[in-house]
């Protein structure tokens, strides 16, 4: 089904916020109304999205492209970005990917077999003193996990139903 | 009038009106800062930081709001601490500003620097060696030395095609945006991006079909790099060995000024050969631009099709032989007529109406379109310029697809739409304008009611008001949906409206037919006379003298037993070149010179690019070679003596000559050698920018009222109406030689309305069998919303034989197997 179809009170919603020859500022939230939906953005959702819009699909993926939380592939349902930046690196955050890499039995980049986990590697998440640190994305929600050690970080995947 | 403002650039005291960029009033002092993303086209974008300088602003007593004075007397200048970019800057009073200062030097050198950590520098084989402005400021501005390890260097992909034509190096690619901004800005087509971010950003394409707009060529003029380049010139060639002939684009009305890159290579058996189109400015035609068209589809004068001698009775004969059979013919022809098209020059024109004349024979265009004597009566007269079109004025386009009939239009138009311009569409679909330009009125009506069409823009108030308060109003007349009577009376009817409105007559103002020839405006100038259905003529004449063009390939006759003595004279081998008892050979326009004049009554001259083909003869020296047969002495040498006489013989052309067609203006932006990092490859225009005719001195006399003689086809229940349509990219034997245009031309199609298919049972990308009046074709099926329902276009010299608008059917093609 589509967006427009699913969720349409929700959309006029959104574009009420904006005036209509300004329509196309809408498109952060249908991108975010998008990833929710699937874990990633479509090369049909930007398409949908486009059409809403009234631009090319080509610039829906620029937007889209531009920020690194929004995704393009499918992955798995819990994408647990590690931070490995110069000040994280320094506590200890190489090592600490390279266990929960090997505790996950995946390389950084990779979705787990049952498809839960896609463990990722990132740039700066604000959080350098308190390093190792990860964030979990799923939906449209990301929660921070700091200070953690590789037992702590499993069972805070545990948890994640 | 803007306001002037004064400033002082490296000691040099400019004044500019106010809100110049800092950029450009450098450059009209004549100094270069140094730029790689701005472009005087497009928006200022800050991307590159190529163009820093140091800027001083005097600093204002807050509560006088006077300039604090220095112990001199002179304003004291605040400068930021930072050097600011040139391009993103406006002017403002007693500025001054430093651009090769130590620090602005400093700024300029490192910017280059760190643009070169990540280039490939292949400079030997890449195409935009020699005319690179990287590889010039590098030279001019960037450091001797790179202080970065070569192995450290980002390699990234080389040969990404982002369309059929257009091919990136991403490598090279500095980021600057040009090629972005221009689809975006300029054509309205955004179907390029960056991807990413920082480090990793790259120019990539996720349109379906990939970079397929019209205008594609022009961003490797504006890329600042080899990032863009064409698949036609890639590795053909380098800039230095290129030898420009001036020329003007042969392939629709729009006349774009344009350069053949010329060169003799072994590889095409040492023959002086075309490599590549570039535009020539002119900024009252075609800005520094041109379509895919113009640029790749010139191929058709070196094809293998291509005539090299005179034939008779098919076989290769002596020129001498192929005259006297031909002059014979006619002479013992007592039912005779001439047929032209608009590709031939103004010279070949004039000199076939003179024979025709002699012989006492009609004078026949080859033109789906009719209504060019109303153009040539209430078209646009010496001086328009349609770039001054802008707030207040109004511009009509009725039955005409500009983006496919005439792109450059199409982009002027667009232009002119954003500077306020009032711009009414009156089609029957949804146009690529409609889409992409901001219009103030659409007026959607049914094919057959084309008729009515300018009535009922009088009947809206609103539409009525504009065009009568409009300072200027230009209407661009096509034949969408109509033959070749209703686009006459459809011109009629806009002359009328001209007139009506006041503003028939005067500069800025007048009526412009979207013809698909080059020169068919100057047919009509000259005399020559519509013809609305050459089946007769083919019936019952004794003999045909035909000059460029192919009404059997393009489905306009058909061979009906009894065949008249046909002449044929053109350039390739066609249909009709194969049925012909006598065939000239003529040479194609590159290879001489002549003078085409534009849908906008504009005359421009062109030059010869390249030597002649074989023993292939310019076409008003063979015409003036028949004429010597059969009594008439006619110039058979000087295409400049054959313009004199035009000039002396109409009225319009008066005070004309080559001399006056070659001069030019000063045009803005500035364009050559020194100027490619400021407004990219486009060639300066050093050979003239050409002449609007003058307005015919039958300014006061009013239209016959517009009447329609007969009605076209419309849509019913229960039947399809097939309508022919123009598009860009079509096989006629002119495009067809131009290989790497095939995957833009197609396969034969029709386009019917969701809601057509389904009622016909047929689905898009099936193959359907059209039957209309006694005839048939294949072709694919493709579902658009846009089509009329109970409609089928179909795209004129595709293969499918459809002039006119007719009742047809459709079938599965595998269900009549
Ligand atoms: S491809 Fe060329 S024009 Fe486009 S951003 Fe890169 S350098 Fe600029
Ligand atoms: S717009 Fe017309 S004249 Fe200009 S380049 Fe294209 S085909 Fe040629
Ligand atoms: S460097 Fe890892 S959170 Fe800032
Ligand atoms: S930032 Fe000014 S030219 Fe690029």
């Amino acid at each position: 089904m589509s967006l427009a179809q699913k969720y349409s009170q929700e959309i006029q919603a959104i574009f009420a916020k904006y005036p209509p020859e300004q329509k196309r500022s809408a498109i952060m939230s249908l991108l975010y109304l998008a990833q929710r939906e699937e874990g990633y953005i479509s090369q049909e959702a930007m398409k949908e999205i486009a059409d809403m819009l009234e631009i090319s699909v080509t610039e829906v993926a620029g937007v889209a492209g531009f920020y690194t939380l929004f995704h393009r592939q499918k992955e798995g349902k819990y994408r647990i970005q590690v931070c490995t930046d110069l000040p994280c690196a320094l506590r200890g955050a190489d090592s600490f990917l390279q266990e929960l890499a090997q505790a996950l039995g995946v390389r950084p980049g990779e979705t787990t077999p049952d498809g839960r986990f896609t463990l990722e590697e990132v740039m700066c998440v604000g959080a350098c003193h308190r390093a190792p640190v990860f964030q979990v994305q799923h939906g449209d929600t990301i929660t921070f996990h700091e200070n953690m050690s590789l037992e702590e970080a499993l069972a805070v995947l545990k948890k994640l139903e | 009038m803007s306001k002037m403002v004064t400033l002082t650039i490296d000691g040099i005291k400019v004044t500019v009106p106010e809100g110049t960029l800092l950029v450009d009033a450098a450059r009209q002092a004549g100094i270069h800062i140094p730029v790689f993303c701005y472009h005087p086209k497009l928006e200022p974008a800050g991307m590159c930081r190529m163009c820093l300088v140091e800027i001083g602003r005097p600093m204002i007593d807050r509560n006088t709001g006077q300039p604090i004075l220095d112990e001199n007397g002179q304003p004291k200048l605040q400068f930021l601490g930072k050097l600011e970019t040139a391009c993103t800057n406006t002017v403002s009073e007693g500025m001054v500003v430093f651009t090769q200062s130590e620090k602005a030097r400093q700024g300029q050198k490192a910017t280059v620097e760190f643009l070169l950590t990540s280039h490939p520098l292949d400079c030997p084989i890449c195409d935009k060696g020699g005319e690179c402005p990287l590889q010039d400021l590098t030279m001019a501005y960037g450091p001797a030395q790179s202080r970065f390890e070569y192995e450290d260097k980002i390699h990234l992909a080389k040969h990404v095609p982002l369309g059929d034509l257009i091919y990136l190096d991403r490598e090279r690619c500095i980021l600057c945006s040009r090629c972005i901004r221009f689809q975006a800005e300029l054509v309205g087509e955004a179907v390029l991006t960056f991807d990413e971010r920082g480090r990793s950003s790259q120019i990539v394409t996720v349109s379906d079909p990939p970079f397929d707009s019209v205008f594609s060529g022009n961003t490797t003029d504006i890329c600042p790099v080899g990032a863009l380049t064409t698949a036609d010139f890639r590795f053909g060639a380098r800039p230095w060995e290129l030898k420009a002939a001036a020329s003007i684009c042969s392939q629709c009305a729009v006349g774009c000024n344009i350069v053949y890159n010329t060169r003799r290579e072994a590889r095409s058996d040492g023959r002086i050969v075309i490599k590549r189109v570039l535009p020539r400015q002119n900024e009252e035609v075609n800005d520094l631009w041109i379509c895919d068209k113009g640029r790749f589809g010139y191929h058709y004068t070196e094809s293998r099709a291509r005539l090299t001698a005179p034939r008779a009775e098919g076989r290769p004969v002596s020129w001498e032989q192929a005259l006297q059979k031909a002059a014979e013919g006619l002479r013992s022809a007592s039912q005779k007529a001439l047929i032209a098209s608009g590709r031939l020059s103004n010279e070949d024109l004039y000199t076939l109406k003179r024979l025709a004349d002699h012989l006492q024979m009609p004078a026949y265009l080859y033109t789906p379109i009719g209504g060019g004597e109303w153009v040539r009566r209430y078209g646009l007269s010496t001086g328009s310029d349609l770039s001054a079109l802008g707030k207040g004025d109004a511009i009509l386009v009725v039955a005409s697809d500009l983006y496919e009939e005439a792109p450059l239009w199409y982009l002027r138009v667009r232009q002119a739409a954003e500077r306020g311009a009032a711009l009414i569409i009156a089609h029957p679909r949804t146009t690529r304008l409609e889409r992409q330009a901001p219009h103030q009125y659409v007026l959607r009506y049914a094919y057959g009611d084309e008729g009515e069409i300018i009535e009922r823009l009088r009947r809206e108030a609103k539409i009525a008001q504009t065009l009568h308060e409009a300072r200027n109003l230009v209407i661009f007349f096509g034949n969408e949906g109509m033959g070749l009577e209703q686009s006459e009376s459809l011109a009629a009817a806009c002359a009328d409206l001209l007139v009506e409105t006041g503003h028939a007559g005067r500069i800025h103002n007048g009526l412009i037919g979207v013809w698909p020839h080059p020169n068919a405006q100057g047919a009509w100038e000259l005399g020559f006379q519509p013809i609305f259905d050459l089946q007769p003529l083919f019936e019952t004449m004794d003999a045909l003298y035909l000059v460029a063009l192919d009404p059997f390939g393009d489905g306009w006759v058909r061979q009906n037993g009894r065949k008249p003595f046909l002449i044929v004279q053109d350039i390739l081998e066609t249909a009709t070149v194969r049925q012909a008892d006598v065939v000239l050979a003529a040479c194609a326009y590159t290879e001489r010179e002549g003078t085409f004049t534009s849908g906008e009554r504009r005359v421009q001259r062109y030059y010869p690019a390249v030597p002649r083909y074989g023993d292939s003869r310019p076409d008003f020296a063979i015409t003036a070679a028949l004429g010597a047969k059969l009594g008439l002495n006619l110039e058979a040498q000087s295409a400049a003596r054959l313009f004199q006489e035009i000039a002396g013989a109409f009225p319009a052309f008066k005070g004309l000559d080559y001399a006056r067609l070659a001069e030019t203006r000063p045009q803005w932006p500035p364009t050559g050698r020194a100027d490619y990092p400021f407004s990219g490859t486009a060639q300066p225009n050093t050979q003239g920018m050409g002449k609007i005719l003058s307005a015919v001195a039958e300014g006061t006399m009013t239209p016959l009222p517009p009447t329609m003689q007969k009605e076209s086809l419309r849509p019913e229940e229960g039947t399809l109406l097939l309508v022919p349509i123009h598009r860009l990219f079509d096989a006629g034997s002119l495009l067809t030689p131009s290989a790497l245009l095939h995957g833009r031309i197609g396969a034969p199609h029709i386009i019917l309305h969701p809601k057509t298919a389904q009622e016909a049972g047929v689905t898009a990308g099936e193959k359907v069998l059209i039957e209309w009046e006694d005839r048939q074709a294949e072709a694919l099926v493709k579902v658009e919303e846009h089509v009329p329902v109970g409609v089928g276009l179909v795209p004129r010299s595709m293969g499918i034989p459809l002039s006119r608008a007719a009742r047809a059917r459709l079938h599965l093609a595998e269900r009549v197997r």
